[in-house]
């Protein structure tokens, strides 16, 4: 493939800067949730962190080079290791907190979780490519969508992990409704999620009905299974407008926060930046998300627009969960912060994801 | 463009659409958080993970003006714990060995430790040897801090005055409370911060400030002219039968109060500490407010001295109330009126002097007004408005009754007298030191006010000697030995709270001051409810003449030379710090004949503040010294300043209005401690 000097002038420098941006922040961030008093060293998470934004970085600029087009081809070959890699970790993975979700690769720990979500973004693109019959999808074309999808979020779920799932789940209903639905398939499958809800009630852990209870109510149950969400509630709410200043976070430093440096890096954040930080956190992702559907109503391309939303999808809903949990709007479920948080795999997955928005930004020109 | 590329357009722009959607809800949710809920949150975040203890520092002594101390500290321990690192690090066996050493049970023990803090107290205020024992045991997380215990060495002498710290060292009443802020030092405040886990975090920032200790108070109170006044006090309460009494020392110039007694017929208690009568309490001054009312009438050119008032014979009918005096009386002058005490003369002048006036002159003298003393809880007293007073009103004023006012407001009242006429603003305190002994601050004596003219102070000066000395004087008891005393007895039927008063119990006092040509000590006596034989002169008399005896040995104040008139002088401010116990006998050729003005050795610049020009042009012939006068009214500034040595040339005087603030009097006579003219003699 020839160099194309409109690579170069179409480079989408607001996606470039904001990605970074928010990798200064999740780098900022970790420093702090490592941070362990002035005498110690820089915790090793914080230079593993700066390797896979240098990483990530190249890894973006490299997939803008490539016609996303091609990922077409590759999209069900992709799902289908995504896939085997969520089998394999069920084997050979490691476990964190009791649930097993990373592959140690000696030099890299994996994530099929990761993967996964680009997987379902890619292989739900490719199904969705063509332009629906007149009138939308029906319900018969739905079964092969709802079986790719089932297929990895019943393996995510036997991890266990509950976000991720959600996460998938989303992304495909966000994409499914963009490719055009039949507004009777559409009813069809609303009323059926809303049947399925008191199902899902069911399947929740105690603590997290009781953290929707508290949404509606937050006297029920002050100091109970809702500890995480209240230790993050407190470092929020404790940051003030303006924060305590960076390190001087005291719910983080003396460990009141759980899972800091990943699920409640956002409430590290916001305790040491304030109210002020936390606006210019979200106005970040907000200009990401917002260019990513830009580009997608402007790209003519449908495979490119589905794609665009696809990968806006992923990086929305994870921020919305994230910092719906955080703030107390939203259970417990391990979502991470997309970019900020701690965690190559999901830095790499992310900025690769950005790279391909940039990518078809540029390409949405040519057809 | 074709449909299938609009419809999708549409569709994305409506998912933006929710997308930004819950963005703002997101938003909103952390403005919530931050603003509503963030006070709340905060503070659970600060009880989460900090735990503050705060240990006083040592109260700073309490001293009298010979630095006798009237407050100490002493040194008690406190035994601390942190639980966790307790259970961590010790058996049962040892909990029970440190319960024991604290004079504690097991369980009591136990249930101190199980607070789920970070820090606790096990026992406070412990004897030293005790809070050794406990840390001897050796258990990890036990230790122990010095605390101090306030006590008293002087047991209840001057307890209103120096007032009561409580258990935290904090100042509850007296000069415990007025300065605490100063007396009470930095006190340390220790942060325990804990993780989540309880862990005391070790790098956490564990203030280990030491304690600034407080400042020490040196009070114008002279011990054992304290002591004296208040065991005369007491010897008058109980051969009185009166419930209880209360006695002012003070210099009238400075204001510097030498003696504050409230002595109480009933066992002192901790109550003596809390309250103090001498500035808190207001009472009905009787007679004693006919030395104020001719003051007044003299400076207001109601009266002259010499004009003659018919006192009716004993009984006159005013308002058809009838006023009494104790003996018939025909036509009396001022000064008869005051020597025997006419209720009916004085009934006259006040009639003569008309309200307004009247009530003028009393707020000049600051009746119905605090002193600022530097003690808390001080009464205002209480007069009325003269719109509201009726004839009878007035008359009754005219010798003190109706009106009420505090034993301090009438010292300050009779100090205007016996200093020229100018109210200054009496104080306890001295002068405040730091630990290392510098100084802090250093009260200098305050004019606050002119209430009435040198002249008339000068009159009355001359007519208060009447009660002592005439031959129907109502207070010859309180005559001292070599000294010209000027005084006035009062007697007052005391209010009865369910209206009217007493019949049969009085407030008995005596005011007066000595010697009467160059007061040096004002001293107020005043019994509370005397039953019988009520006269101020039978009983508060004796008294003020026993502590003006010790009171003038004890300062050295000698009789003054017949020959010299001087009436408006202030002093050096700080002087008078006499050593007294170091102090020789003054030599004979230090008698100087203006004793307040030289030092015995070598001779120092007079202080002219406050004169009139005459009584500077007197001092200055009399002690050789040509001066160069400027300004009218009376001398607010010199050059060179008072207190230095004084040499032949000419002293350069600045006169203008005295309604001068004490930063201008200071200011124009600077302290020279230990050289004063007073302190050398």
């Amino acid at each position: 493939m020839a160099f194309d000097r409109r690579l170069v002038i179409r480079f989408d420098w607001t996606i470039f800067w904001s990605v970074l941006a928010l990798a200064g922040v999740g780098l900022l961030s970790v420093v702090s949730a490592s941070y362990r008093g002035p005498h110690k060293p820089i915790d090793p998470l914080v230079v593993r962190q700066l390797i896979w934004i240098a990483a990530g970085t190249v890894a973006m600029v490299t997939v803008v080079l490539f016609d996303y087009r091609a990922l077409a081809t590759y999209a069900y070959p992709f799902y289908v290791i995504s896939v085997a890699l969520l089998v394999a970790v069920q084997v050979i993975g490691h476990s964190t907190g009791g649930s097993r979700r990373w592959i140690n690769l000696g030099f890299f720990h994996l994530e099929p979780s990761e993967l996964a979500k680009l997987a379902i973004v890619l292989v739900m693109v490719r199904y969705f490519r063509e332009e629906p019959p007149k009138g939308g999808w029906r319900l018969r074309q739905m079964i092969i969508p709802a079986v790719l999808l089932g297929i990895p979020v019943a393996l995510v779920l036997k991890q266990p992990d509950l976000g991720t799932a959600l996460i998938l789940v989303l992304i495909t209903v966000t994409l499914v409704f963009v490719s055009g639905l039949n507004a009777r398939t559409m009813a069809v499958l609303g009323l059926a999620a809303l049947c399925v809800m008191p199902l899902g009630w069911h399947y929740l852990k105690p603590y997290q009905r009781q953290r929707l209870v508290s949404f509606i109510n937050p006297q029920a149950d002050p100091l109970g299974s809702g500890y995480h969400i209240i230790q993050s509630e407190i470092a929020i709410g404790s940051g003030g407008p303006w924060g305590k200043g960076f390190l001087k976070g005291t719910q983080a430093r003396l460990n009141f926060l759980p899972e800091q440096s990943t699920d409640f890096i956002f409430a590290v954040f916001a305790e040491e930046f304030g109210l002020a930080g936390s606006l210019v956190l979200l106005i970040l992702y907000a200009i990401l998300i917002m260019r990513g559907t830009w580009i997608a109503r402007h790209t003519r391309d449908r495979f490119g627009a589905l794609l665009a939303i696809g990968l806006v999808a992923i990086v929305f809903w994870q921020v919305a969960i994230n910092i719906g949990m955080a703030t107390g709007l939203l259970p417990v479920v391990g979502i991470t912060l997309p970019l900020v948080s701690y965690g190559g795999s999901s830095l790499i997955a992310m900025m690769l994801a950005m790279g391909l928005l940039i990518s078809i930004n540029i390409r949405r020109y040519f057809f | 463009m074709n449909t299938a590329f609009k419809q999708r357009r549409t569709r994305i722009g409506w998912l933006t659409l929710a997308l930004a959607a819950l963005f703002v809800v997101a938003v909103l949710r952390l403005v919530v958080l931050v603003t509503l809920d963030g006070p709340r949150l905060n503070s659970l975040a600060r009880s989460e993970h900090t735990a503050e203890e705060e240990l006083a520092a040592v109260r700073g002594p309490i001293v009298d003006r010979n630095g006798e101390p009237l407050a100490l500290s002493a040194e008690t321990r406190s035994v601390y714990a942190h639980p966790r690192r307790v259970f961590e690090s010790s058996t049962v066996r040892d909990r029970a060995k440190l319960a024991a050493a604290l004079g504690m049970t097991p369980a009591e023990l136990e249930a101190k430790l199980k607070k789920p803090a970070p820090f606790v107290w096990l026992a406070r205020r412990v004897a030293v040897d005790k809070a050794q024992a406990a840390e001897a045991v050796g258990i990890e997380g036990v230790g122990a801090v010095s605390e101090y215990k306030r006590f008293y060495p002087e047991s209840n002498l001057a307890s209103a005055v120096v007032g009561l710290a409580g258990m935290d060292g904090q100042g509850l009443s007296g000069l415990e409370l007025e300065y605490d802020k100063i007396v009470r030092g930095e006190p340390v405040t220790l942060n325990f911060y804990h993780d989540a886990l309880g862990h005391p975090i070790l790098d956490s920032p564990l203030e280990l400030k030491s304690p600034e200790p407080g400042a020490q108070l040196e009070l114008t109170i002279d011990a054992s002219i304290q002591s004296l006044a208040e065991t005369q006090l007491a010897a008058e309460v109980e051969q009185s039968g009166a419930r209880r009494g209360a006695a002012i020392v003070m210099d009238p110039f400075s204001g510097e109060i030498v003696a504050m007694a409230n002595v109480n017929a009933d066992p002192a208690g901790i109550h003596d500490r809390l309250h103090n009568p001498a500035v808190q309490d207001a009472f009905e001054p009787g007679s004693t407010m006919k030395g104020i009312l001719a003051s007044i009438a003299l400076a207001d050119r109601a009266i002259t001295p010499s004009k003659e008032f018919y006192c009716e014979n004993g009984k006159w009918t005013v308002d058809h109330r009838t006023i009494h005096d104790d003996a018939k009386h025909g036509w009396l002058d001022l000064g008869g009126i005051i020597e025997v005490s006419s209720n009916i003369g004085a009934a006259k002048i006040a009639l003569t002097l008309g309200a307004d006036r009247f009530y003028e002159g009393l707020r000049a003298f600051g009746i119905g007004y605090r002193t600022g003393i530097d003690l808390p809880g001080e009464a205002a007293g209480l007069i009325m408005k003269p719109s509201t007073w009726r004839e009878i009103d007035l008359a009754n004023h005219g010798f003190g009754q109706g009106v009420g006012v505090t034993p301090i407001q009438l010292a300050v009242a009779y100090s205007a007298i016996a200093n020229g006429g100018l109210i200054v603003r009496p104080y306890v305190v001295k002068a405040a030191y730091d630990a290392q002994g510098s100084v802090i601050f250093r009260h200098t004596p305050q004019v606050m006010r002119r209430a009435i003219p040198p002249d008339i102070a000068h009159e009355m000066n001359q007519l208060l000697r009447g009660p002592v000395n005439g031959a129907n004087g109502t207070a010859h008891r309180a005559k001292v030995d070599g000294f010209e005393v000027a005084g006035k007895t009062g007697t007052a039927q005391m209010v009865n709270p369910a209206g009217g008063y007493f019949q049969n119990r009085h407030v008995c006092s005596f005011i007066g001051f000595l010697p009467a040509d160059d007061p040096r000590l004002l001293i107020l006596v005043v019994l509370y409810d005397v039953g019988h034989g009520h006269f101020g002169g039978l009983y508060a008399a004796p008294v003020f003449s026993e502590i003006a005896s010790g009171a003038v040995r004890d300062l050295n104040i000698r009789p003054t030379d017949p020959n010299y008139e001087v009436a408006s002088i202030i002093p050096i401010p700080g002087a008078k710090s006499a050593r007294k116990r170091t102090a020789a006998p003054a030599a004979p050729d230090a008698d100087d004949a203006i004793p307040a003005l030289t030092g015995s050795k070598s001779p120092v610049t007079p202080n002219f503040a406050g004169m009139s020009l005459r009584r500077a042009l007197q001092a200055a012939r009399r002690l050789g010294i040509t001066v160069d006068v400027k300004g009218d009214g009376y001398v607010v500034a010199q050059e060179p300043a008072a207190g230095a040595p004084l040499s032949r040339g000419t002293i350069k005087l600045t006169l203008g209005s005295v309604v001068a603030d004490a930063a201008e009097v200071a200011a124009s006579s600077p302290a020279h401690p230990g050289k004063s003219a007073r302190s050398t003699r």
